[in-house]
């Protein structure tokens, strides 16, 4: 009873293996793929792994492998980091990057 | 990351899949690969590059897996939504 959360992780990643196929020639298909993502996961009450969580917009499923689907920037207002906005709907997301600014002071 | 077996391959993901599907009645066989998915719909892109709606419930499709098994499923046994099939639903087979 409980495999079915491991079968919706090997579900994801398939998913967003097929999204990253097609995203290109046919992105209605990779933001089907990225909006079933969603639905599996909640479905399941699984987490998407990290690896794929930064890659598709949380709101719509927009995969970003899609070109010209995001956009991204890095400011350094209140504190580093990269934003990604989704230009689909408009969702922002921002990763903070302060461990890596120090790491490359550090470098320096 | 290896779960999709002949036997469940009823609760897991169809999309990417390479698939042969022919009509129960009939004999127009389709060869492509699992695009999409509805409730009661498959939808297929053919070897020659149209995309294709089947009704799940009309066709047998034979699937082949990511471990190059082949999969013969009835239709009827795959309706309901992706996200729904992945609860429950095995039983007979």
């Amino acid at each position: 009873m409980r495999d079915y959360r491991r079968i919706a992780l090997d579900r994801i990643a398939r998913l967003m293996e097929f999204a990253k196929r097609h995203a290109v020639e046919r992105p209605e298909l990779a933001r089907e793929a990225g909006k079933l993502v969603l639905r599996i996961a909640r479905k399941a009450r699984v987490r998407i792994p990290i690896r794929y969580k930064r890659f598709i917009c949380r709101k719509c499923g927009t995969p970003f492998y899609i070109p010209g689907s995001f956009t991204v920037r890095v400011r350094d207002r209140r504190s580093t980091h990269v934003v990604i906005r989704c230009k689909t709907c408009g969702y922002i997301k921002r990763i903070p990057a302060i461990r890596e600014k120090r790491a490359k002071s550090k470098t320096k | 990351m290896k779960t999709l077996t002949p036997r469940n391959i009823l609760r897991h993901e169809l999309l990417g899949l390479r698939v042969k599907a022919r009509p129960s009645k009939g004999d127009r066989v389709h060869v492509g690969e699992v695009v999409g998915e509805t409730r009661n719909m498959l939808r297929i892109l053919r070897d020659d590059g149209r995309i294709i709606s089947l009704p799940k419930e009309a066709y047998f499709f034979e699937f082949q897996l990511p471990s190059n098994e082949k999969v013969l499923v009835d239709g009827k046994m795959l309706v309901g939504r992706p996200e729904e099939r992945l609860k429950k639903r095995v039983r007979r087979w």
